[in-house]
């Protein structure tokens, strides 16, 4: 989540808001939103107090240059942070629905928690009925949705209706639908446009249940995979390119090429060195060029079946480059930085660069500076 | 679960599962896996697991649900409906050839599809309701009745939904073909289909003509073809005759030189005239894997110098070994295509379940005559013929195939077995197309096990599911 500095107004509250400008929001007011309006001198922060004096409580201002027209912020007045939920320059935007989970990955990039979240759900509404204008696609992410049942498909029934052009992406571990109420509750008569993307990490239960830390997890997401496929929902498979996973990668791949040819895509991906990554560092910590050969094997089955895939989080300098024209410049804009490897590299601006964090924890293979005569593009 | 196994020839054991997925063994790991199968090493148990070979005790909903997916993908094409409709509209032809069952001369008159049954067969074809339609014409020589292949196509295409996809073929020695026909094939998107048998010597002593010169006239055809109708517009089938045995080398190469990108290795079926001439013209099943073997190993020289060529009866095998989706190749469908996804309406008026059941009716056997043209698709699918060949081909009921290791990619071909045995109530194991198939399999599984990357990487791209394969 991206946090900002700023100095903010006490009435600033708890609530969901639309960050606006001093000039722009009174032609954006209306009784039923709550706004932040970004002041830029004393006599316009006195403006607002004046009008907060008669009378509109929906109103709070707020003093950052961190903030831009149009984000959706929240304030955790406890923590004393400032949230920015959606901001329209981003190309990924994503809503978290809950931090709980029926799985607990090794590599977990953010641990789940036990407490009761549903106020979650309703800040995502919230959220989704303050925007003035549409993404191109949004994330829904936890912990894990499907726990919402009823919830999630309130959150999906709302897109729908508000923001018909939007996409919807999930990020579940589809256990829960091997459950026939929950199915029920978020896939029947479901019209928004959802694309499901679902984990899995090996080609038998020992293995997958392994990754994720949870026994029957193998049998529960294949199980769902199937009723999501039934449901004729769209599907993205993801595997994160962990120890575990490399060392099965290949045979992992004809499972998924002969059992699961529904899937619109596969994406491999790698590893966020974040969270439980960290914890479990001897099976989150690879070098992948030195596992050049499996991802070669992989793409060979991956081509053979034409399965559609994406290498995502993956440097360009990690892979072989036959994998390249499959790989995605994927990391979020605020997670993504580039080492000083990269200053002067050629496939700079094709490349996914690094997650912000991979000082703190590792980078996904020696970074290398290539250069305009080892590239064949 | 069953689970089935098979030694093969180099010494390896094969393994099948109900999904048709399969691993090898040497045998001391394979006594294991009977035995003791948790000693296995771990990442085998999962390869195996995967691939339905193994289960602890119960199969857990989600893989018995992934399974019954599988299963169902790979039986669509079966279930599908009739999708390739044959129409003989005439048995003249231009050639005498020895091994033919049916075809007879230019000046012969009664043997020709009369108008009002030529209709009433495109009507029956209208009724059917699978997707993919094709439409093939037969002979004969369909070309010296251009006329009524002509009065077809139109016929069919306006009754048609304007958006249906219907592919129509001709097979021809294209002898006959003339810019007009070339004219009317391209703007109906009319596909050629012709036989070319290896080599000028060859061709010509298997096709005799007056002229000894269908080799030289077939090639003409085709550039016409290609010229005007298009460069795709031309395949080519050969015919492996007893003359062919000793040169696979040669007609692989002519197909190259003729510029193919396909080739179909095809065995001479052994009955109708070819069954009277059988000590002439007949030869083993030994004979005729000797001659494949050779064969594909010449198509796989030519690929390794990076031309395209694929050998067709082998991606035939390789689909249902490799695919999850299958082809629909007739003769290995289980239950028989024959019958339920073709049928041949005969210029005598009769419709049958495959081509070689109407050459079964020129000897004389007109015991699978399902009924006659004009017969709802809904009549002849009640038929008894076609009770009966469901009946003689599902492996899942007869002995002989219950315990085969290729269970899933096979099926007897009880057409075949009509021809051979008088009936098709043979055990599978006795009849020619049995032992040619187990031993084809066994040598495609042999090839696959000792494959390199670049040739394991062709197989499978062979194996992929395409129209040409499907209608062969």
């Amino acid at each position: 989540m991206r946090r900002v500095s700023a100095d903010l107004d006490e009435r600033c509250g708890a609530r969901v808001r639309r960050v606006v400008d001093f000039e722009g929001f009174a032609a954006q007011w209306e009784p039923s939103l709550h706004f932040l309006v970004r002041v830029q001198s004393p006599d316009e922060r006195r403006s607002i107090e004046d009008l907060q004096h008669t009378g509109l409580d929906n109103l709070a201002w707020v003093v950052s240059d961190q903030l831009e027209i149009g984000d959706i912020v929240v304030a955790r007045p406890f923590k004393g942070e400032l949230i920015v939920l959606l901001r329209e320059a981003d190309t990924h935007h994503a809503l978290l629905l809950t931090n709980r989970c029926n799985s607990n990955c090794l590599m977990c990039s953010q641990p789940p928690t036990k407490e009761n979240d549903d106020w979650l759900v309703e800040e995502a509404l919230e959220t989704i009925r303050h925007l003035n204008w549409h993404p191109q696609t949004i994330g829904l992410t936890g912990g894990e949705p499907l726990l919402l049942g009823a919830g999630l498909r309130r959150v999906l029934d709302v897109i729908g209706k508000s923001l018909p052009q939007t996409a919807v992406e999930v990020l579940t571990n589809g256990r829960l639908f091997a459950d026939a109420s929950v199915v029920q509750e978020v896939l029947s008569g479901l019209t928004t446009k959802v694309r499901w993307l679902v984990p899995l990490y090996g080609h038998a239960n020992f293995l997958h249940d392994f990754v994720v830390q949870a026994p029957g997890a193998f049998d529960e997401t294949i199980d769902g995979l199937l009723t999501l496929q039934e449901h004729q929902q769209e599907i993205q498979l993801r595997s994160v390119l962990i120890s575990p996973v490399l060392e099965v990668l290949p045979e992992l791949a004809l499972f998924v090429a002969r059992n699961l040819p529904f899937i619109r895509e596969w994406a491999l991906m790698g590893c966020e060195p974040i969270g439980f990554a960290l914890a479990n560092r001897d099976t989150c910590e690879v070098d992948l060029v030195a596992w050049g050969t499996t991802l070669q094997q992989t793409r060979r089955v991956l081509r053979t079946y034409r399965i559609p895939h994406v290498w995502m989080n993956t440097p360009l300098c990690a892979l072989p480059q036959p994998l390249w024209p499959q790989a995605q410049k994927s990391i979020s804009d605020w997670k993504n930085v580039f080492a000083p490897e990269c200053e002067g590299c050629v496939a700079r601006q094709d490349c996914s660069g690094l997650f912000a964090w991979h000082e703190r924890g590792w980078k996904p293979a020696p970074l290398r500076t290539m250069e305009t005569s080892e590239v064949n593009l | 679960m069953p689970v089935r196994h098979r030694l093969l020839p180099d010494g390896h054991i094969v393994v099948t599962g109900a999904a048709g997925d399969f691993a090898f063994f040497d045998s001391e790991e394979f006594d294991r896996f009977r035995t003791f199968p948790h000693r296995l090493d771990l990442r085998k148990q999962a390869d195996l697991r995967a691939r339905f070979l193994l289960t602890d005790g119960a199969m857990s909903r989600g893989m018995q649900r992934l399974l019954a997916s599988r299963i169902a993908a790979k039986r669509e094409t079966v279930t599908a409906g009739p999708s390739l409709h044959i129409i003989v509209p005439t048995l003249q032809c231009a050639h005498s050839c020895q091994y033919c069952q049916v075809s007879r001369s230019l000046d012969d008159n009664g043997h020709t599809m009369s108008l009002s049954d030529l209709n009433a067969a495109c009507d029956t074809i209208l009724e059917s309701k699978s997707n993919q339609l094709t439409v093939e014409f037969q002979g004969g020589d369909p070309l010296l009745r251009f006329d009524l292949v002509k009065h077809a196509i139109l016929r069919i295409r306006e009754g048609a939904a304007a958006n249906r996809r219907i592919r129509f073929v001709v097979a021809s020695t294209l002898h006959q073909l003339d810019d007009a026909m070339c004219a009317f094939f391209k703007e109906h998107s009319v596909y050629m289909s012709t036989s070319l048998d290896g080599p000028r010597a060859l061709h010509n002593a298997n096709r005799p003509t007056p002229g000894r010169n269908a080799y030289e006239r077939t090639l003409a055809g085709i550039q016409l073809a290609r010229e005007k109708i298009g460069a795709d517009a031309v395949a080519a089938l050969m015919t492996t005759t007893k003359a062919s045995l000793a040169f696979p080398e040669a007609i692989v190469d002519e197909y190259v030189r003729q510029g193919f990108r396909e080739i179909f290795l095809r065995p001479l079926s052994s009955y109708g005239f070819a069954k009277r001439n059988q000590n002439l013209l007949g030869y083993s099943v030994q004979d005729f894997l000797n001659f494949y073997r050779r064969g594909l190993d010449r198509v796989m020289y030519w690929n390794q110098r990076g031309l395209e060529l694929r050998e067709v009866y082998a991606s035939i095998l390789l689909n249902k070994m490799l695919s999850t989706f299958d082809a629909g190749y007739v003769d290995l469908q289980s239950p028989t295509g024959a019958g339920s996804s073709v049928l041949v309406y005969n210029y005598d008026g009769f419709v049958y379940p495959s081509d070689e059941a109407r050459m079964l009716a020129e000897t004389g056997d007109r015991s699978l005559r399902m009924g006659r043209i004009g017969e709802s698709l809904n009549e002849l699918f009640n038929s008894p013929v076609r009770q009966q060949l469901v009946e003689a081909s599902d492996v899942r009921f007869m002995s002989d195939c219950l315990d085969c290791a290729y269970n899933l990619y096979c099926s007897p071909n009880p057409v075949d077995a009509q021809a051979q045995h008088g009936t098709m109530n043979v055990a599978a194991g006795t009849t020619e197309h049995c032992q040619r198939h187990t031993a084809l399999f066994d040598a495609i599984f042999s090839t696959l096990r000792t494959a390199d990357e670049d040739t394991s990487a062709l197989l499978h791209e062979w194996a992929q599911v395409r129209e040409t394969c499907a209608n062969a």
